[in-house]
């Protein structure tokens, strides 16, 4: 009897057991959405918060931001952007970091191609060896101390060209052109030599534009790299002419150390660039910091 | 001459033949001149004692360097606790970095609603680099009347934070650190969820499997290979991380780690102004023997671990 009473259950949709499952799983997953929600809100916490009071700060004066620093502004205002962007000789600054980072990013993407080509398809004569090169130095010592030697005795000290030098190569990069190369046909060459097309023509106009998701992630981790370097620029640069605006930032607030709504709105200033290019490119920059790394 | 075994493909004649040889020339040649070259130099550098003056004479040396930096009795101490702080640091680091950046993708790898913005924002502080990172919690981190002193004030704790003894520093830059790169974590552990397939979930609810006996039987031992990666990249990532401290705290005493250690002794930015690239560069090997011999433990572990889960 008990027998037949569970299977009618199972069989039944009307049986109160039936009915009380999905009902229960549902109530579950509401709670365990409430609770994500939750830890969440916690977290983004202290990642809104900051930016927050960044912009909070910057819109501040010196002695309202003295009177209360994590207070509202009681009359907000632009005026330290202005003051920030005339006083750290802010444009230079801009303009030096732009021209680093589009330079060395423009020669190192251009001569990577013509490495990561010819390496992709095995065209040379120990092509392996050349990529296993690349992939060595992510396991060497740092080679900061040599290169230091280096530049200073090229006399490119405290130069513009020896500062954009050190920054017009990066291994990592190489990897992902190379990986990316691969995944095009080889038929596409012998086509192409078929129809006569000259070899520059062919990188340049052929194999550049089928790569260009994996260009625009090289370009864009490189340029957010060197926009953002700091150590380099303490090393090898003196002349504050060459400064490029993060060290300039820091120097910026090593002399006006107290002045927070200054720092503030500098510091809002260096991030706009990076933020902007982030919002069109976060997809090329994510796939680029997760290539590879979930695969076996 | 062959070096080419596919050169009849964009034509025959000499220009032609060697344009990609000839093309390929400068980019490896600027590999080897910045990086590769420099790196593997910095062993035969760590033998002298070399300044940062242009044309000074060299010197080998022989060991003395890392006779300095390991058996000078107190002279040694501060490099030593430099080396047993910088593992502190990485073991922490890795950890709780690990663990947070796994919640936070497991999270957010439900369907909800505001997962973009929460993935976006977590990941943020990643690109925006060490300056901006670091004066962001400076700001954050005022001691008189700051957000952070605010909060605290509400529990009756003071703090100096920053500005406090050096094991209090010390731990808010482990803060930041790990504030500023989790979202690497997080979008490397989603991404190896995305990979999973759902048909193993259906399979196991229709078992009557719960969210954790999920997470065990499916989630885990499918993420394998993120795991490792971000178990790897956390690991050596840390123990080579160093730049957070020179805008949050400078070269503090009791707060040094390593690759600040480098840095500072090489380039005049310690206690002494010279230039001490020599001893800079033993340190260098110090620390990237002590980045070898962890990361190879690590590897190992990692890899009996994909032939435990993966077969």
């Amino acid at each position: 009897m008990t027998q037949t009473t569970r299977m009618a259950e199972d069989i039944n949709p009307e049986s109160p057991r039936a009915l009380a499952e999905p009902k229960s799983v549902t109530v579950r997953s509401r709670q365990v959405k409430a609770l994500s929600y939750l830890v969440l809100s916690l977290f983004s916490v202290f990642y809104i918060w900051p930016l927050f009071m960044l912009v909070n700060t910057a819109l501040k004066s010196f002695t309202d931001y003295l009177r209360d620093p994590a207070g509202l502004p009681t009359d907000p205002s632009l005026a330290n952007f202005g003051e920030a962007w005339e006083l750290a000789n802010f444009p230079q600054y801009m303009m030096n970091s732009a021209i680093y980072a589009t330079s060395a990013t423009v020669i190192f993407v251009l001569t990577s191609l013509f490495v990561a080509f010819p390496i992709a398809r095995g065209y040379f004569r120990g092509s392996g060896a050349i990529l296993t090169l690349y992939v060595v130095a992510l396991f060497l010592p740092p080679a900061l101390i040599p290169q230091f030697q280096l530049i200073l005795n090229l006399g490119l000290y405290n130069t513009r060209p020896g500062f954009i030098l050190l920054f017009l190569i990066n291994p990592i990069g190489m990897i992902i052109l190379v990986n990316y190369i691969k995944s095009i046909p080889k038929e596409l060459d012998e086509s192409a030599a078929v129809d006569g097309a000259g070899y520059i023509t062919f990188v340049t106009r052929i194999i550049f534009p089928l790569i260009r998701p994996a260009v625009a992630t090289v370009t864009v981790l490189h340029a957010i790299g060197i926009w953002n370097e700091l150590i380099l620029p303490t090393i090898y640069l003196t002349n504050e002419d060459y400064f490029p605006i993060t060290r300039g930032l820091i120097v910026f607030e090593g002399v006006y150390g107290s002045n927070w709504p200054g720092i503030a709105a500098a510091v809002l200033m260096l991030m706009l660039p990076i933020l902007i290019l982030f919002m069109f490119l976060q997809r090329y920059i994510i796939g680029g910091l997760t290539a590879g790394a979930v695969k076996g | 001459m062959a070096i080419m075994n596919k050169n009849y493909l964009f034509g025959s004649g000499n220009w032609k033949r060697f344009a990609p040889i000839m093309l390929l020339v400068p980019g490896v040649f600027l590999y080897l001149f910045i990086a590769l070259g420099p790196s593997l130099a910095t062993t035969v550098y760590s033998f002298t004692d070399a300044s940062g003056l242009r044309g000074a004479e060299i010197n080998w040396i022989g060991l003395d360097n890392y006779d300095e930096f390991l058996f000078q009795g107190l002279a040694s101490r501060d490099n030593i606790d430099a080396t047993l702080r910088t593992l502190k640091f990485s073991v922490i680091v890795t950890f709780v970095q690990f663990t947070l950046g796994l919640i936070l993708a497991l999270l957010l790898n439900q369907k909800l609603r505001g997962r973009t913005f929460f993935r976006t924002l977590f990941f943020i502080p990643v690109i925006l680099g060490v300056v901006i990172q670091g004066l962001m919690w400076k700001l954050f981190l005022q001691p008189r009347g700051g957000p952070m002193a605010t909060m605290f004030g509400w529990f009756g704790i003071e703090s100096e934070f920053l500005g406090g003894l050096p094991g209090e520093a010390f731990n808010w830059v482990i803060v930041v650190q790990i504030w500023a790169n989790v979202g690497v974590t997080m979008v490397i552990f989603l991404a190896g969820m995305q990979t999973i397939n759902t048909d193993l979930y259906e399979a196991a609810r229709i078992d009557g499997a719960g969210g954790w006996e999920l997470f065990r039987s499916i989630t885990w031992p499918q993420l394998t290979p993120a795991i490792n990666t971000n178990f790897l990249l956390n690991i050596i990532g840390s123990l080579q991380a160093w730049q957070l401290f020179l805008v949050l705290v400078g070269y503090k005493p009791g707060t040094q780690v390593l690759g600040y250690l480098v840095f500072a002794e090489g380039f005049g930015q310690g206690t002494s102004p010279t230039f001490r690239q020599g001893f800079a560069a033993a340190a260098s090997i110090v620390l990237f023997l002590l980045v070898l011999v962890i990361g190879f433990v690590a590897n190992r572990y990692v890899n009996w671990r994909e032939a435990r889960y993966m077969g």
